[in-house]
């Protein structure tokens, strides 16, 4: 916080102002030191890895454990002697398969429709100037700050009025419109970050506007809609409250309501089956998360830099 | 930040010409998002604020007319000690997790810069599991960890560490150490994205200021809290301002904790608050413009930092 | 007598009907011959209480009785239900037609104008067979519209083991099962398994000391919490919990059989369809539970037997010997649904349901049937003794419109946690009666 608060020097500190403070430290001794610090960094790093990763390992390691071996006194550290029927269980349940495509058809429709429409906003805020601008983005914080604990009767109302209810295209729709805010917040960033002359200077070279902007300019901006796209994915993924309203019938169950039907699908649940659900439900997310990791990484650069 | 996107503050004439043409054109751009939002975000919120002047409840839900009110739901609230109570926790709790969050995520990002590939590569992936994970399956875990009986947390204070007091002990039965499991649930999901913005931010840092720094013999700390931290700051001053906002609203790791066994009115912050008021609509409704408002009360003058620096 | 009352509000029923029944004007014209038009209704169940069984028999007798209609079966989970029902039941196009609900969620819903006015139909369903407190939560202004649908009231189960230890016999009276499991209990193993969460159990000793939770005072509700029979029973609550059980506060009436199985209770309430989930250490074969080969089934009904034998189950005690308990009903409602295209075909849905034969088919899986007439049909073994005996003694909440309220804020789940943590009866009960009255008035 103290960062924020605490009125910090110029940004714009250049190499010559620097030069006039005071020499502290050989930059020769620096080197060195700083080669075992970043080896014993290192150790950290890897110890608050362990430290951050252990819920999500207690996760995969009660999932290939029977019943009897989860709720006891001394908890079983390792799968040692483990079961794969939970896995098994949740694998050979065609409502599990229902629930996956639904959710994925969700996640891809809220994808393409968010981040093309915020792509569009995004363009305008960050490369024109116009009347409403400011006031457009902080409609668009403001709309963040509202809860949305009691909002599903209207949401539910609303699209019941269009016919939307227990379909794809109704919980999408309202999904797009709630992940949009953020969303354009963080394109608008990433679209400031590729300069405008890189594209001019194709359009010099005899390109038209559009293929100068898609040749050019899109595959510069690819990390940030990476970015934005991982945060639409996680929310339309994990969202269960309006989904719980929306999505009565069983048939078009997103994953969220098949796993809390998982907990109540027989009168003691059997933990070890949730588990390996949870597990599996969180494959894709991870998946798509290594994939694009290194793209996010970088994209969130530009996208954190101009907010 | 005027090193990495000299783009945005050129005006529209500069790139486009034929401006009338193209300032309609700026608003086809925003028509698709803001029809989008109008429609299935401004609809339902504007409703929630209408209704908040109204008695609406379950009744009204099935047909019955629903009279207006005034103020008297604001009121009611307003003048009700424990809303009160409900507000002052639930501000205390947005800053110390927006806080930790923001301490722990900055130090995870500086960590992440100053150390070899493969173990960044480690943080990073442990990071994103955290973050990856189904909040349902995450918050369910959480809950076993901290299980009285059968948490892995007890069993390892009492057995491993010999704090016998520890076994079968309760972690949500006072609100304070609930709070604590709460922020140390909270804080785990919420610093890997602000690690790995806060990171993204770093690595923007010209290696070649730094060099000359470097030169120059500024010590590492002077480089970070000279150079660093003010070329980083419009990263900082956003990614703290959504966590305030969103450490303000927190709703899902609270709800799951209390059904685990929590008492809920000594535990309730206003996410919960609000969604036990569902089937009096109309009450939720005024709470979250009350919410509102105090998240522009907490954030306002930030904000105006903000726009006054051009950072929005 | 019901009956009666119901005729004298005839009149107001009808209309608080035409004020609520908006919307279903032109559904379900009857065609020339007075059958309802060929429609497909939709009828929601929750959780898996209903075995698959009983859902074909209602799905094939609801379409043989009326030609060219379809039934839809729609499970719901427990979980998440109220908002559920609080949207689907008001969208004239998605509303189930048919829809069970919790009993204590009923008056909530019944109150709102959420559900069609059946009382025209209360004999034909079976009239005062059907379950009282029931019909009393679907109950409203006069009116009847939420029919009782099953219950499943909690029974006592005990380790045989752990008792021949102890030297102790079953209980016959209330005062009896707290010295038997005072008794019974050690640092290791808990008397009586008493969640510090766990109302359900808990109102037993208030309903059976003559107390309640809140009583209609004129128009209004009032805590009774801190009346003097419900503080006789809170005071035995109390004892219990602080002198027969290990059962943490926090936890909940969920999955007692857990610290059972594991040795660590000898006896825990739930109803009887627990006997299912036990599965005490010597008596377990590790059969894969997946295994359908005759060898595994034979191992699985031999582990079955074996936990049986090993286990008792009784009914709670009342206060004299000879008597039982009147502890908490569990259990659902069933009514139609007010904006509901196709009452007709609704109507003959529940008609169904309220048959001898399906009454007979809840019956004999363990569901004590809505119209206790067909009590009989659960079978004459110890636990169908035990949860009939139980069922008939056993009272609901309060039939109050914002009892869902009550729930929701989860106001007896932190009562019944303050007990267990020691706190002064008389002072929590006037606490939580001052938030029952907030909550239901």
């Amino acid at each position: 916080m103290s960062a924020v608060d605490v009125p910090a020097p110029a940004p714009q500190a250049t190499p010559q102002e620097i030069r006039l403070r005071k020499v502290t430290k050989s930059s020769e001794a620096g080197r060195a030191q700083s080669k075992r610090g970043r080896r014993s960094l290192g150790v950290v790093a890897v110890v608050l890895a362990v430290m951050w990763v252990f819920p999500i390992y207690w996760m995969i390691n009660s999932a290939f454990l029977p019943l009897n071996k989860l709720q006891t006194p001394d908890p079983t550290f390792f799968p040692v002697g483990g079961t794969l029927s939970n896995f098994r269980r949740v694998l050979d349940d065609p409502t599990f398969w229902a629930a996956m495509r639904v959710s994925l058809a969700v996640v891809i429709v809220v994808l393409v429709a968010a981040l093309l429409f915020a792509f569009l906003a995004a363009l305008a805020v960050s490369r024109f100037r116009f009347r409403g601008r400011k006031g457009f983005i902080l409609t668009i914080l403001v709309v963040q700050m509202i809860p949305a604990e009691g909002l599903f009767i209207s949401q539910y109302q609303m699209l019941d009025g269009w016919n939307l209810v227990n379909k794809i295209a109704g919980l999408s729709l309202v999904y797009t419109a709630a992940i949009l805010p953020f969303t354009i917040w963080m394109l608008r960033g990433f679209v400031a970050g590729v300069p405008i002359e890189l594209e001019e200077a194709g359009m010099v070279d005899g390109l038209s506007r559009t293929a100068a902007f898609f040749r050019i300019t899109f595959p510069l901006l690819a990390p940030g809609l990476v970015a934005a796209g991982v945060y639409g994915f996680l929310q339309a993924w994990n969202e269960y409250t309006l989904a719980l309203v929306v999505m009565t019938d069983p048939a078009q169950r997103t994953l969220p309501l098949w796993l809390q039907g998982l907990v109540e699908s027989n009168r003691a649940t059997d933990w070890g089956v949730v588990m390996a659900g949870s597990a599996l439900i969180a494959i894709p997310v991870i998946v798509f998360f290594l994939f694009v990791q290194n793209k996010m990484t970088s994209g969130l650069v530009a996208g954190a830099v101009k907010g | 930040m005027a090193a990495t996107a000299p783009a945005l503050q050129q005006d529209d004439t500069v790139v486009f010409p034929r401006r009338r043409r193209r300032k309609l054109g700026v608003y086809g751009l925003l028509v698709p998002a803001a029809v989008l939002m109008g429609v299935a975000l401004g609809y339902p919120l504007v409703r929630q604020f209408v209704i908040s002047f109204q008695e609406y409840g379950l009744r009204q839900q099935f047909g019955q007319p629903a009279e207006w009110v005034g103020l008297k739901n604001y009121t009611d609230l307003l003048t009700d000690p424990y809303v009160w109570t409900v507000i002052g926790r639930s501000i205390a709790f947005c800053l110390v997790n927006a806080a930790v969050t923001m301490l722990i995520g900055i130090a995870f990002a500086v960590l992440m810069s100053r150390i070899g590939t493969a173990s960044r590569i480690t943080l990073q992936v442990a990071l994103l599991l955290a973050w990856g994970t189904p909040v349902l399956a995450s918050m369910t875990v959480w809950q076993w960890l901290f299980d009285s009986q059968y948490g892995v947390v007890n069993w390892v204070l009492s057995n491993v560490f010999g704090l016998e007091d520890m076994a079968g002990h309760s972690w949500i039965i006072e609100p304070l150490s609930f709070y604590f499991v709460a922020t140390v649930i909270v804080v785990w999901m919420s610093v890997p994205f602000v690690a790995f913005s806060i990171y993204a931010g770093l690595l923007q840092v010209p290696e070649e200021t730094m060099e000359a720094a470097q030169l120059d013999g500024a010590s590492s700390r002077q480089r970070f809290w000279n150079i660093t931290i003010p070329m980083i700051r419009p990263v900082l001053s956003i990614v703290m301002l959504l966590q305030v906002i969103w450490d303000f609203k927190v709703f899902t790791q609270i709800y799951v904790l209390q059904r685990a066994g929590a008492p809920t009115r000594e535990t309730n912050l206003l996410g919960t608050l609000i969604y036990s008021y569902a089937s009096e609509f109309s009450l939720a409704g005024a709470l979250a413009t009350i919410m509102l408002v105090i998240t522009l009360a907490l954030t306002g003058f930030y904000i105006r930092q903000m726009l006054k620096e051009d950072e929005l | 007598m019901k009956i009666l009352r119901f005729a004298a509000v005839g009149v107001a029923a009808a209309l608080t009907l035409t004020a609520c029944g908006n919307g279903d004007d032109a559904a379900d014209s009857p065609t020339e011959n007075g059958t309802p038009e060929p429609a497909t209704i939709k009828l929601w169940l929750n959780g898996t209480d209903t075995p698959d069984a009983l859902r074909e028999y209602l799905t094939t007798t609801f379409e043989s009785e009326n030609p060219g209609s379809k039934l839809v079966i729609e499970e719901q989970d427990w979980n998440g239900l109220v908002p559920r029902l609080q949207t689907a039941l008001g969208s004239a196009d998605q509303t189930p037609d048919v829809v069970e609900i919790g009993n204590t969620q009923s008056p909530t819903f019944t109150y709102a104008g959420a559900f069609a006015d059946i009382t025209d139909m209360y004999d034909e369903l079976g009239g005062d067979n059907l379950l009282e407190g029931f019909v009393e939560a679907g109950s409203a202004d006069g009116s009847f519209y939420a029919a009782p649908y099953y219950s499943g009231a909690r029974a006592v189960f005990y380790n045989k083991d752990a008792f021949a230890a102890a030297g102790v016999e079953v209980p016959t009276t209330l005062a009896e099962f707290t010295e038997v499991a005072k008794k019974l209990q050690s640092d290791t193993q808990s008397g009586f398994w008493f969640p510090g969460q766990d109302w359900y159990n808990g109102a037993a000793w208030i309903y059976t000391n003559g107390g309640d939770f809140a009583v209609k005072d004129g128009d209004a509700w009032k805590g009774a919490l801190s009346s003097a029979e419900s503080i006789t029973g809170l005071e035995e609550v109390q004892d219990l919990l602080a002198n027969a059980t290990n059962a943490p506060a926090d936890s909940d009436s969920n999955e007692p059989w857990v610290p059972f199985n594991a040795g660590q209770a000898a006896m825990f309430s739930a109803p009887t369809w627990a006997r299912w989930s036990i599965d005490l250490p010597q008596c377990n074969k590790a059969v894969d539970p997946e295994d359908e080969s005759e060898e595994a089934k034979a191992l699985r009904a031999e582990q079955q037997a074996c936990n049986e034998e090993h286990t008792g189950v009784f009914p709670l005690p009342g206060l004299e010997e000879g008597t039982f308990a009147n502890g908490f009903a569990g259990g659902s409602n069933i009514a139609v649904a007010a904006k509901s295209k196709h009452p007709e075909l609704a109507k003959s849905l529940l008609k169904i349901i309220f048959t001898e034969e399906f009454q007979n088919m809840l019956g004999e899986n363990g569901l004590i049937p809505g119209n206790t007439e067909y009590a009989a049909s659960m079978g004459d073994d110890v636990y169908a003794k035990a949860a009939v005996d139980a069922a008939l003694n056993a009272k609901l909440t309060p039939a109050a419109e914002k009892w869902a309220d009550v729930e929701g804020d989860r106001i007896l789940e932190d009562f019944f946690q303050q007990l267990a943590t020691g706190a002064d009866v008389k002072e929590a009960a006037a606490d939580t009666d001052q938030l029952l009255e907030d909550a239901l008035n």
